[in-house]
């Protein structure tokens, strides 16, 4: 059967587990012994939306793998914008592909991609809905800063209304036991209803504040994610909320030694630099983790084993 | 036990009199029983407008007190074929209601209709940044999150919604 990579939803505990093992794996690997795994095969890079890491390190990944890469990340300079629908984009981009990588604004994009393709299809971000390759690289850093994922005090800051890697990664979670959580974010940037629902009813423990520093203390980690402008109706109202979510040094004094701090990326304001010398800044490490977890998704859905 | 000493039964007697009273038995037909109250109105709007059910006849009965539920609707047809995908439609607006087939007045077939598993094509996703609905010639995907609560999960967008607060997409849309 053809193998997707479309939401978090669709994977068992068992196979997330298996991703984290086999991006391990990956990681183990010398560049010499890569090289050659993916040789004549064809990644498509549909971004119908801006995206700078995702992107590059999908890229990055194939072309190490001994890969090819061929696509877009601007939908000005194709077919798109003369009409053609996402479907029959889809159909053509196949034709020249082993696999297809998609960024959409529409939630269910990479889904309906799903239907019509060929060949296996990479959901990179789909509206607001799933993220499913930033949450495998997510769980992945965690797994390697503190050993395990299970029981972990995460604590989630910033947009949590709209943020999609935040609502993937908050599903994954949810698959494993004992992880409590602590959401931190301005009123109007709450987390969905339906996701503190779910999270509820599958027994984990929720703690809500508007206090960043709450957030800070007694987690093992803190997730942070920007919060856009462009989401306040009122620009005054954004420069309020803005300033009570940046995070700073000296904010992370008396901090346990284990603890980190874990971006998506690109951040503004919301981490200032001083954080990257300490030894809470785990988000240049989580990038570098993607390129591994991309080649171990690659090679997966390309049904190559190691 | 049998029905004379039941504690309910006089309730049930009472309940199929005045049923009897309003809508008479039919010689044969399906009668759809133990429709939630105030639920009638949309099995009716759900069976009557689908294509090869324009002429059919069609009684309607609210409020009738019902043992199990309190108070039900019951819709008497006078076809005894219903095609599967408007039992499907009713099994949206009104899941757990009894399907009875009546030939020569006796129930000839009875079976109750469960809240389905999968809804394909019958929901329009509310979500307006779903993917559906922009994209022509897609087919809608809904399933089952919580039957109790009559909670669905979009296929395409993931996004859960109560069924009440989806519109239907009729066959003749």
């Amino acid at each position: 059967m053809r193998r997707d990579l479309i939401s978090i939803d669709d994977l068992t505990l068992a196979e997330l587990n298996d991703y984290l093992g086999f991006a391990a794996r990956v990681e183990s690997m010398s560049e010499t012994d890569k090289v050659t795994l993916l040789r004549g095969k064809v990644l498509a890079v549909m971004f119908f939306e801006p995206s700078t890491r995702t992107r590059l390190s999908f890229e990055t990944a194939m072309q190490r793998l001994g890969g090819g890469v061929v696509g877009f990340s601007d939908i000005l300079a194709t077919s798109v914008k003369k009409g053609e629908s996402f479907l029959d984009t889809i159909r053509t981009v196949e034709c020249y592909s082993d696999v297809l990588v998609c960024r959409h604004p529409k939630e269910g994009t990479a889904r309906l991609a799903t239907e019509v393709s060929r060949i296996p299809v990479i959901n990179a971000g789909d509206g607001t809905n799933q993220h499913p390759t930033q949450t495998l690289l997510d769980l992945y850093t965690l797994q390697k800063f503190f050993g395990k994922i299970d029981g972990l005090k995460i604590s989630f800051a910033g947009d949590l209304k709209y943020s999609r890697t935040v609502h993937s990664l908050l599903h994954a979670l949810m698959k494993y036991e004992g992880v409590e959580f602590i959401l931190a974010s301005p009123e109007l940037l709450e987390l969905p209803e339906y996701l503190k629902l779910e999270a509820r009813r599958r027994g984990h423990t929720l703690h809500e504040t508007r206090d960043l520093m709450e957030a800070v203390r007694g987690a093992d980690c803190l997730y942070m994610t920007r919060i856009q402008q462009e989401r306040f109706p009122d620009p005054i109202e954004y420069d309020m909320v803005k300033g009570a979510y940046v995070l700073n040094a000296a904010m992370l004094r008396g901090c346990p030694a284990h603890f980190k701090v874990l971006h998506p990326l690109p951040r503004l304001n919301e981490i200032a630099t001083d954080v990257d010398a300490t030894r809470h800044a785990g988000y240049f490490e989580q990038v570098l983790n993607g390129v591994y977890m991309r080649q171990a998704i690659l090679l997966d859905v390309l049904e190559v084993t190691l | 036990m049998s029905d004379a000493r039941h504690p309910d039964s006089d309730d049930r007697r009472e309940s199929d009199r005045r049923t009897t009273e309003l809508i008479p038995k039919i010689e044969q037909g399906i009668v759809i029983d133990h429709i939630p109250a105030g639920r009638g109105v949309h099995v009716l709007a759900a069976v009557r407008g689908y294509p090869g059910m324009e002429n059919t006849l069609i009684s309607v009965g609210l409020n009738y007190a019902s043992t199990k539920l309190g108070k039900k609707d019951i819709l008497k047809l006078s076809t005894t074929n219903m095609p599967d995908e408007v039992i499907e439609h009713v099994a949206l607006v009104a899941p757990r209601v009894s399907i009875k087939r009546i030939c020569d007045y006796q129930v000839d077939k009875k079976y109750v209709i469960e809240f389905p598993q999968t809804i394909s094509n019958k929901l329009r996703c509310r979500n307006s940044n779903c993917i559906t609905n922009y994209e022509d010639r897609v087919t809608t995907v809904f399933r089952c999150f919580d039957s109790m609560t009559r909670q669905v999960k979009c296929g395409h967008c993931e996004r859960i919604f109560f069924l009440d607060e989806l519109d239907l997409i009729r066959a003749t849309d």
